[in-house]
């Protein structure tokens, strides 16, 4: 994306993997997080049998790794625009099932902040690219978020 | 013949849509019964100068031409008839290029600039000509836009009655399943960038939406509902 | 939950997936943010006057709903699919307790890596019919027999 000299934010930021830390996953977990979302397919919220997989538990929805992500653990970028922000975007690519026992590592990366127009006005877009590995390594889940700035409707 | 003016592929960073997915999904509408001649890649703040979709056109009877949508102090442009020597005049990466500018620029150098979706709240022509821009001598607007909300093609109908202006159709899309929701037809036959933008600066064009597309199955001629008397 | 068992060969570009309806009240919001670790205070999520205050129509459903509830429409069309992918972009705000139409469509099959594929597109759209958020999957599909 090209350089917008209106946009102001710590460049230094830009590609610099930051850890967000490491989180257990338990049964009570995935199943909270499969009810919360309205899920009702067993091999998530363990009633029932074994499921369809053949697993011998649950294994967490697909966008579980959502219950671990939150704007307010990533790395302020100090972006000077806008006096409102919000979600504008995911993209999950799902990797390894996660399952109860297992400990997820993640680190995010800033990947981006561009600018654009639309009925809000002019907004900053910000994305981030969050990894999250297993205790076995594995990567299990790979995360784009993308975040927009810009001002409040009058 | 049939156009989608404005669509979207993976190289706007806001679409999900592959050139290939759209020329698919031109198939799905034909089956279906609808009628879809072809469609204008419009992305956003850019023109790719090495895209080529000839033979994904060829392969799929489709005309696939390429054009942009840009960011102007009145609202978005879609710009047909790209040329190097106007990439060359305007920075397309910019999101408060000047309007006036544009359109002058994209007619010297043998392109065109069409407000994109002017009835949008926020971003329409609309709003920049209720504040004073003149674009009386502005012959075309999209008038028929895929993603409008409810209220904004009221807005857009409005610029049209006051100023007489020519309306072009065109999805929008960012889905390759949203391809044609709005099309514009042509009279004549459209072969290439040449042909558009001087079908769209005579302003010989007519907005539709999909369903006037529909072809009636009775009419020995199979010519679209729209065309029956 | 998915009932069908549906195979790579069975499905045709232009197949539709859904449309399943949803509504997603304040009380599910507030268990979700339980679950997020959201934030206690009234917020945007809780709160119809900080919502409003904010420029919104009404108390939003979070991001992450949204795309679990595609993530589930997609798992709800087969026994069979495994998701690999789903990417969704906001376009207006969720809020709550609005009838909300989520659908899909099949818009390209393949091989990748030899990975029997189907991606498809998907919408979130209110009771008017205005789009409220898209996106795309990516599923693996197995082969008959």
């Amino acid at each position: 994306m090209a350089e917008d000299p209106d946009i102001k934010f710590d460049h230094s930021l830009l590609g610099v993997a930051h850890s967000l830390g490491s989180f257990s996953v338990t049964r009570e977990m995935i199943v909270a997080f499969a009810i919360a979302t309205g899920e009702t397919d067993p091999a998530f919220t363990g009633e029932g049998a074994a499921t369809e997989s053949g697993h011998d538990d649950i294994v967490a929805p697909p966008t579980f790794c959502n219950a671990f992500l939150n704007i307010a653990s990533r790395p302020d970028i100090r972006l000077e625009f806008g006096d409102t922000g919000f979600f504008a975007g995911q993209a999950i690519d799902c990797l390894a099932s996660v399952r109860p026992g297992d400990t997820l590592l993640a680190t995010t990366k800033l990947q981006d902040v561009y600018a654009k127009t639309g009925r809000s006005g002019k907004m900053v877009f910000v994305a981030w690219e969050t990894t999250f590995t297993n205790q076995r390594s594995e990567t299990v889940a790979l995360v784009r978020d993308t975040h927009v700035r810009r001002n409040k409707r009058t | 013949m049939l156009l989608d003016l404005h669509t979207h592929s993976v190289s706007s960073d806001d679409s999900r849509a592959t050139a290939e997915q759209y020329a698919k999904w031109a198939g799905v509408l034909r089956r279906k019964g609808y009628t879809i001649d072809g469609f204008v890649l419009t992305e956003h703040r850019k023109f790719d100068f090495d895209a080529d979709y000839s033979s994904l056109a060829e392969e799929n009877g489709l005309l696939i031409l390429k054009g942009s949508e840009l960011d102007t102090n009145c609202g978005h442009f879609l710009v047909y008839g790209v040329t190097e020597a106007l990439c060359s005049h305007i920075d397309f990466a910019d999101v408060s290029l000047d309007a006036v500018e544009l359109i002058r620029a994209a007619e010297e150098h043998g392109g065109v600039a069409v407000p994109a979706h002017p009835g949008r709240f926020g971003i329409g022509l609309y709003d920049f000509i209720e504040n004073g821009a003149d674009f009386s001598a502005l012959g075309l607007i999209e008038r028929l836009n895929g993603s409008d909300r409810s209220g904004e093609q009221e807005r857009a109908e409005e610029l049209i009655a006051r100023f007489g202006y020519a309306g072009t159709g065109g999805s929008d899309a960012h889905l390759s399943s949203a391809l044609g929701a709005c099309m514009t037809r042509f009279q004549g036959t459209i072969e290439g960038d040449e042909d558009l933008v001087r079908e769209l600066r005579a302003g010989n064009v007519h907005a539709v939406h999909l369903q006037e597309t529909k072809l009636d199955p009775s009419a020995h001629s199979g010519q679209p509902l729209s065309n029956l008397p | 939950m998915a009932t069908r068992r549906l195979y790579y060969e069975d499905a045709e570009i232009g197949d539709d997936i859904g449309p399943v309806q949803r509504v997603v009240s304040g009380a599910q919001v507030a268990e979700f943010s339980r679950v997020w670790r959201a934030e206690s205070e009234p917020s945007r999520f809780s709160d119809a006057e900080v919502a409003r205050r904010e420029g919104l129509p009404g108390p939003m459903v979070p991001g992450a709903m949204s795309v679990a509830m595609l993530s589930q429409l997609v798992l709800g069309w087969s026994t069979t699919v495994t998701l690999k992918k789903i990417d969704v972009i906001f376009r207006q705000v969720v809020v709550h307790g609005v009838a909300l139409t989520l659908k899909g469509a099949v818009t390209d099959k393949g091989l990748v890596d030899g990975e029997p594929q189907v991606e498809c597109d998907l919408t979130i759209e209110n009771s008017e019919g205005a789009t409220l958020v898209i996106g795309k999957a990516t599923v693996r599909l197995p082969n008959r027999g």
